[in-house]
């Protein structure tokens, strides 16, 4: 599993379009910004899947459940999608997340609990990926 | 061919990063080595006692170099300056925030109109491109301010992503892109070593 991070709108998805050359229509592109639903299940998944802004599913979650319970859903979550990946050697997972946790600390109690549940998620998320780039206006800096 | 080569440079960071400083420290070390001319290209209006302090600062930084600066305040359309620069000179602008803030609200309430959206970035992107190929060295300034949540309301969300865009855009044609961080640039793209 690849995580990518890095601020709004610094072209991580087109970033991962031109790495991995996705031009042909053999991917999977689920994106939390087009109001797709996080997936609880593989069945329809084919070799290449994305899963596009982690952060929106999460802020989701963050406000129907306690952050604890955010972080257990998305860590079994995770375990579905990692066991699928394993399962054979052409398939990769990509997982593409905005950062937020560098501005001031929101006023609003439902916004630092969100902020705060994402980076726990993400650092789930990139303890168990194999691959963890950062990506700052186009430009890759490898973490893992 | 090399000494009549010209570069952008990108230097962003955060709020008291230092950015500013090192953009300075770096167009008076290729001054200092080129012979060329430095200018200042100020976007910020002073709006308050503190905005007026902080360009204040920044000035006496500039004279304490002993290099002589041209300063030019330009809060908006900085293309109309490119006649001003030869090719030796250095050129500073800070910062690119201002500007396309400045832009942004130029003309009331238009920010939400799709069409002059792409007039401002056209604009920016111009008056870069144009100020390059004029100097030796155009050094831009910019702040990072898209790591934290970006909400719902609509002119932040537009704002963000011209801001993002034209960051995208000038790293891309940058022949040097850094990332200052507490005072310390990292160097983040390097296509040729400035001389």
């Amino acid at each position: 599993m690849h995580f990518i991070t890095g601020g709004a709108f610094n072209g991580k998805s087109r970033w991962v379009i031109e790495h991995y050359e996705l031009n042909d229509p053999t991917y999977l592109w689920i994106s939390a910004y087009e109001g797709m639903s996080i997936p609880a299940h593989t069945d329809n998944w084919i070799d290449i899947v994305i899963l596009e802004g982690l952060e929106k599913w999460i802020q989701e979650w963050s406000s129907q459940l306690s952050s604890h319970e955010v972080r257990e859903n998305w860590r079994s979550f995770l375990q579905i999608w990692l066991k699928w990946e394993k399962e054979s050697e052409q398939r990769k997972l990509i997982l593409i997340g905005t950062d937020l946790s560098k501005g001031i600390v929101p006023m609003i109690a439902e916004e630092r609990k969100w902020r705060d549940v994402t980076g726990w998620v993400y650092q789930d998320v990139a303890a168990s990926a194999e691959k963890f780039d950062l990506i700052w206006y186009g430009i890759s800096q490898k973490i893992k | 061919m090399a000494e009549e080569q010209s570069s952008l440079i990108f230097i962003s960071g955060g709020v008291r990063s230092g950015k500013s400083s090192f953009a300075e420290r770096l167009a008076i070390d290729i001054a200092r080595r080129t012979a060329g001319n430095l200018h200042y290209i100020a976007a910020g209006q002073a709006s308050d006692p503190e905005m007026k302090e902080r360009i204040i600062r920044h000035q006496k930084d500039r004279l304490a170099s002993g290099l002589n600066w041209t300063t030019w305040e330009q809060p908006i359309n900085i293309k109309a300056l490119s006649g001003a620069f030869q090719t030796k000179d250095i050129v500073l602008l800070d910062c690119l925030t201002t500007l396309l803030n400045n832009e942004f609200f130029a003309v009331d309430g238009q920010w939400k109109n799709a069409s002059f959206q792409e007039r401002v970035m056209d604009s920016i992107m111009n008056g870069i491109e144009e100020i390059t190929t004029c100097c030796r060295a155009f050094i831009v300034v910019s702040n990072e301010v898209l790591n934290e949540s970006i909400g719902e309301n609509e002119l932040v969300v537009t704002y963000s992503k011209m801001l993002g865009e034209l960051h995208q855009h000038v790293v891309a044609i940058a022949k040097q892109a850094y990332l200052v961080e507490a005072g310390v640039p990292i160097l983040m793209k390097e296509v040729d070593a400035i001389c």
